[in-house]
């Protein structure tokens, strides 16, 4: 694991470069007359040296030391995790074509059973049952603009 | 006006009945989200901010409020019932509420968390009452490089106090730096890093930020392991603590309240850090420190009393400078300007119904959890009933549309995912999400003081050490920032033997 938290401080000094690079793009002006890069500028200088920081003195005490860094990759369900989080992307790119309505009804078809199986009668039920509920609480109650997508000719 | 005209103006506000009603709503749901695990005051602050759009500024405030202070009551029932801190304020209040209730002693713990909270709330919302006033006279020789140098101070003490390694909280504290600085400059009016995404130019919105770092990160978080939920199941009985059990516990709520109250004014300070530095401070000064962590009724008044009195100060910042001290306050701060409203020392004279009417009702919020709290535990026993698989798709719900609700953009919904991902890559590698988000609020702010303040002394960076409070903040910044280098303090940060000896 001392290979992620290289990772790590390595990706945090590319976006510092990338910020910097940026900033300079933007123009930086002169300390007395800043421009709109200055911060951006300077705040990824003082990232950059933080991570630079970081990775030297975890290199001083990870690979001098003889115990290892917990194991944060492991038994990890990385299927499920992604699959989730994929529903979510793609529910996010439909729910304001198809609807609320009918986009979480299907969420929830998904999100009922990821956790732990449970019989598609309840999912069914619950799904609904949450889809209405939700609908009534903030489109009728609170007055958000839900999008009616596909049926919006009923709702 | 004076004090007591400004004190029955405030009452006269909380106890309008449509402020009453948004007081109750509050504590209502702060209690709820305190409760339920998975869902804190945050999200459910963000999740309500679009609704509140309808409601006057005050009634707007009166709720929001409620549901942060509500929650500092409700973390505490799980945190005894069922070890599972229902609050990142509550995560003390585990270590010996819960022992107590595996004792049999559930309800004392239950009800000296709420009298103990109860009682640092109402000496809270007094300093609030005492100490606002002189600060915005104090706050009004403030100049672009005291703030700077102030909110300097506030982040430096958030990512002092808060993480094990200080020099990653500052990292997320610049990466919540630059994620300020997405959209239009407020100078030059020239965009920055928005990529030619037209939403983009306003920036990064604030609930999907805060949305997806604390809420849909725990999710996923939560899916890739298997939680199991040990459900209480003994009956809760005898709520009113015992003659001994005040005895032993009244020294700790004073101890408690008086660092809640410090640590809540603190820029970067707030509920949570309150809570840990009680109750390790608890430890040291009592007699019997070896029944800490046994069920020491010592260790759930302190770190209660601690979290709801720093939830009361908190505000003093805020409502006085305009500065928020912690993520929360940041969230208020959002709610103000969406309201039109400009927090910082004029907020005071320019809308006192808002200022006295926050303040009072925090009094009368206090009073409605008191009274609501301990008869309803049973029906909050209830709600820990409910698996978690059933619960998490309601949240993952509730940030969907609260993330969508803002700007009715599903953009922002893809945002908080997003963040909902970094939220998830940051907890497996032990970052801290609170220093990003109080630095992206503070950001702009910072932006422009600095820059201000530089084109002022013409490019010196002396501006900020000639000045006596400016000076004053840079230097304790400064301090705590070289204080984790020395080899005998390593050993005696607070955060860091918090994490090792208490909490895991």
């Amino acid at each position: 694991m001392k290979k992620t938290f290289l990772i790590n401080d390595l990706v945090w000094m590319g976006l510092a470069f990338l910020v910097c690079w940026g900033g300079l793009k933007l123009g930086f002006g002169s300390f007395s007359q800043p421009q709109a890069g200055f911060m951006p500028f300077l705040t990824g200088m003082v990232l950059g040296l933080l991570a630079l920081g970081d990775l030297i003195s975890g290199l001083i005490s990870r690979w001098g030391a003889e115990k290892s860094d917990p194991e944060i990759w492991v038994n990890i369900q990385w299927g499920k995790l992604l699959l989730t989080v994929a529903v979510l992307f793609l529910y996010t790119a439909l729910f304001t074509i198809v609807g609320f309505l009918i986009a979480t009804i299907f969420l929830l078809f998904y999100l009922y059973r990821v956790m732990e199986p449970k019989p598609w009668r309840f999912v069914v039920f619950a799904s609904i049952l949450t889809t209405v509920l939700f609908y009534l609480g903030f489109k009728v109650g609170l007055e958000s603009q839900l999008p009616r997508g596909l049926l919006g000719f009923y709702f | 006006m004076d004090l007591p005209n400004y004190l029955l103006l405030g009452f006269q506000v909380a106890f309008q009945p449509q402020n009453l009603f948004y007081c109750f709503t509050g504590v209502i749901i702060g209690t709820l989200v305190g409760v339920l695990p998975g869902m804190g005051p945050v999200a459910a602050m963000s999740l309500l901010l679009p609704a509140t759009f309808h409601i006057s500024p005050v009634g707007a405030m009166i709720m929001l409020a409620g549901i942060y202070y509500g929650a500092q009551y409700g973390g505490s029932t799980t945190s005894i019932l069922v070890n599972i801190p229902g609050e990142a304020s509550s995560v003390m209040t585990c270590l010996d509420g819960y022992q107590m209730a595996r004792q049999g002693r559930a309800g004392p713990a239950l009800g000296i968390a709420a009298f103990g909270s109860f009682i640092a709330g109402t000496i809270g919302i007094l300093g609030l009452v005492l100490i606002a006033p002189p600060l915005v006279n104090f706050a009004l020789r403030f100049g672009p490089p005291e703030y700077f140098s102030l909110m300097v101070l506030g982040l430096t003490v958030l990512t002092f106090l808060t993480s094990a390694s200080m020099v990653r909280a500052l990292m997320m504290a610049t990466f919540g730096l630059i994620l300020g600085t997405i959209g239009l400059d407020t100078i030059s009016g020239l965009a920055r890093f928005s990529f030619n995404i037209p939403e983009l130019l306003d920036g990064v919105g604030l609930v999907p930020v805060v949305m997806g770092l604390f809420g849909i990160s725990e999710v996923l978080l939560n899916i890739e392991t298997k939680i199991k939920r040990e459900i209480f199941t003994t009956k809760v009985k005898g709520l009113l603590p015992s003659k001994k059990d005040w005895a032993q516990s009244i020294g700790a709520i004073f101890r408690g309240t008086f660092i809640g109250f410090f640590l809540g004014i603190l820029p970067g300070g707030g509920a949570v850090i309150s809570s840990f530095a009680s109750y390790a401070i608890e430890k040291r000064v009592s007699k019997h420190p070896e029944e800490f962590g046994k069920g020491a009724i010592e260790g759930v008044a302190a770190p209660e009393a601690a979290n709801n009195s720093a939830a009361q100060t908190a505000f003093i910042p805020l409502l006085t400078l305009g500065i928020p001290s912690n993520v929360v306050m940041a969230l208020l701060l959002g709610a103000l300007i969406i309201h039109g409203l400009t927090p910082g020392p004029l907020l005071l004279s320019q809308h006192p119904e808002l200022f006295w009417g926050v303040v009072a009702s925090m009094y009368v919020g206090n009073a409605m959890l008191l009274a609501l709290n301990l008869p309803l535990i049973g029906i909050w026993v209830q709600l820990l009933r409910v698996p978690y698989t059933i619960l998490f798709p309601l949240i993952v719900l509730f940030c969907l549309i609260g993330a969508y609700s803002i700007n009715n953009s599903s953009f922002d919904v893809a945002i908080m995912l997003i963040f909902g991902i970094i939220g998830y890559l940051m907890k497996k590698l032990s970052l801290e999400a609170a220093p990003l988000v109080l630095a992206f609020v503070l950001g702009p702010m910072m932006e422009t003081a600095l820059r201000q303040s530089l084109i002022k002394s013409k490019g010196s960076f002396s501006i900020f050490f000639t000045r006596p409070i400016s000076a004053i903040c840079i230097l304790v910044a400064l301090a705590l920032m070289v204080l984790p280098l020395l080899p005998w303090f390593r050993r005696r940060r607070p955060g860091i033997s918090l994490d090792q000896e208490d909490v895991t």
